[in-house]
């Protein structure tokens, strides 16, 4: 889909230029900006689709950047662009809630697919659930669009990513989904090390959902293999 | 902490402890001789004579002062090892520390120009640019192969200058002549031969210096001030001497430290002030090698703000011992 908006924060001018002209060539609305504290100003007033961040900044770095953001409940998907590609760096940016990690130097091609990749997840996300945006299980209310659990009057939030998972489940109930479909729909292909990462996801919804999370109900491990929801 | 050295503290705090308990050990043992040999006698029922109690009393009191002054003077040595290799040890995960920051703001600096340089060639080779910026693009990257020469060679002088102190041939000369003379090959360089160089030079001033070090640090300064010195060319070069240093300070009459910490432009891969500012060609090493070749001629280097009220810039103040002798007859000739 073209015309959505993308930002790229990076300081080194030739690699924004070129990433910007291929990037609008794809039919994207790009702006870009050099320092952390304008990203910011910019994804607060522009509202960009995607965030192209650079993690070595001048003033606010990209890390900084992506934690003020998620703090402020701001969801807006990030991509991390840096030199910076050791595994400890990938792990911290995913976990401070970037959506993606590309090391430098990269393929052209590669920067294009990977933004399509996180657009498309984004829309996913974002497009009405094919059985409407409420999710029952027992006694217990899933809210696709306002990111809640509702159980016996309380109500706990949802992160995206675990939304993203339970509607990744619920889109197939009764089916089994593998680790590595859930891996691929919800964070990108080789976003993370080791699909063990969604078993760590699945153990917080199932305390979240589930009466017994050691003899759960709903979500159900299949061996092996992966999850399935049975409602 | 790095791994290491981490492990060599363990171990060699765990041989301390295993020697202080050995020596303390080894005293109490000593101070006890005397009450052992009479718990001894007294089982054989020995009786001592009042003259002969006396002599054993002495005989130990002199033994224990002996022990004393062994247990004292090994301790002391103990304690004198026990900092000897801390400072080592210390000395180890600062260089470990520096050289891993050092690779790791390198890499930073190498994969930069090498993804903008590999972007351009790639647009260009899909056919994805408009005609118009073709000539752009080529001109980018080969700004970016050339920014990863400088790199390269600066890699290789900051590599040879941490492994063995740069090997400089520290002779006595006269810093104004030295001065005088860089500043005139230094100009030769087209960006240096634009600015307006004002010279005070107060020598004779003998140090013992690296002539090709000194043209360097010239070079380097004047290759900043024409860089940051903002709209002046106005430079100013002084050289005389304060105490039993001599200086050679350059003035330029741009914006200052730009509330900057000054220490930190002395730091690897800092540029203007602010880290990683692309919009002026150079590494960011150009002051970092100033204040490594100022600390192999056993001098120093700082930056301050020139006041608002001469018309303001930034100062980098260059001091070298003035050589043997020179500074007592240069004492009242302060500058």
């Amino acid at each position: 889909m073209s015309g959505e908006k993308l930002l790229v924060v990076e300081d080194e001018a030739h690699i924004a230029e070129v990433v910007c002209d291929n990037l609008a060539l794809e039919g994207y609305e790009v702006r870009t900006c050099a320092d952390g504290n304008e990203a910011l100003e910019q994804v607060r007033q522009w509202r960009p689709d995607l965030v192209l961040l650079d993690v070595m900044l001048p003033g606010l770095d990209g890390f900084a950047v992506c934690a003020r953001l998620r703090a402020e409940q701001d969801q807006v998907p990030i991509l991390f662009l840096t030199a910076r590609g050791a595994p400890d760096d990938r792990v911290r940016g995913l976990e401070l809630g970037g959506d993606d990690f590309l090391a430098k130097p990269f393929e052209l091609r590669e920067l294009v697919l990977r933004v399509r990749a996180i657009l498309k997840r984004t829309r996913w996300m974002q497009s009405p659930h094919p059985a409407g945006d409420r999710l029952k299980l027992g006694d217990c209310v899933v809210d696709f669009k306002t990111f809640q659990v509702s159980r016996q009057g309380t109500s706990t939030e949802l992160s995206p990513k675990e939304t993203l998972i339970l509607r990744a489940l619920a889109e197939r109930p009764g089916e089994v989904v593998s680790r590595s479909e859930i891996l691929d729909r919800v964070w990108g292909y080789d976003a993370f090390p080791t699909t063990r990462t969604i078993d760590n996801f699945i153990v917080r919804l199932r305390r979240m959902i589930e009466d017994d999370p050691q003899n759960p109900r709903y979500i159900h491990t299949v061996r092996g293999t992966g999850y399935r929801l049975t409602p | 902490m790095v791994r290491g050295p981490r492990r060599k503290l363990y171990t060699y705090m765990a041989v301390t402890v295993l020697y202080a308990l050995v020596i303390a050990w080894w005293i109490v043992f000593f101070s006890r001789q005397d009450e052992i040999l009479l718990g001894r006698m007294q089982r054989l029922g020995a009786e001592l004579t009042p003259a002969q109690s006396r002599a054993l009393t002495e005989a130990t009191d002199d033994s224990m002062r002996m022990f004393a002054f062994e247990g004292a003077f090994l301790g002391l040595l103990l304690a004198a090892s026990v900092v000897l290799v801390l400072r080592s040890l210390h000395r180890e995960i600062a260089l470990q520390s520096s050289q891993k920051n050092m690779l790791s703001a390198f890499t930073h600096e190498l994969k930069s120009p090498i993804a903008s340089a590999k972007l351009y060639l790639e647009s260009l080779h899909q056919g994805r640019v408009e005609p118009d910026k073709r000539e752009r693009y080529l001109a980018h990257a080969r700004e970016d192969l050339e920014r990863l020469h400088r790199l390269v060679d600066e890699m290789l002088l900051t590599a040879r200058m941490q492994s063995v102190s740069p090997q400089l041939t520290l002779e006595e000369h006269d810093l104004a002549h030295l001065v005088e003379r860089g500043v005139q090959n230094v100009q030769s360089d087209p960006a240096v031969a634009t600015l307006a160089i004002q010279l005070d030079l107060r020598g004779p001033l003998p140090v013992r210096a690296d002539p090709r070090s000194i043209e360097t640090v010239l070079r380097n300064l004047l290759s900043n001030a024409h860089k940051y010195g903002g709209a002046s060319s106005r430079v100013d070069i002084s050289v005389g001497c304060l105490g039993r240093d001599a200086f050679l300070k350059v003035r330029d009459r741009g914006p200052g430290l730009r509330g900057q910490d000054p220490r930190a432009l002395f730091e690897p891969f800092v540029r203007g002030g602010e880290k990683l500012v692309s919009d002026q060609p150079g590494s960011g090493l150009g002051l970092y090698f100033v204040s490594e070749l100022a600390k192999a001629h056993r001098g120093r280097v700082t930056a301050r703000e020139a006041p608002a009220a001469s018309g303001g810039g930034l100062e980098v103040d260059l001091r070298l011992p003035l050589a043997d002798g020179a500074a007592a007859t240069r004492e009242g000739d302060r500058a």
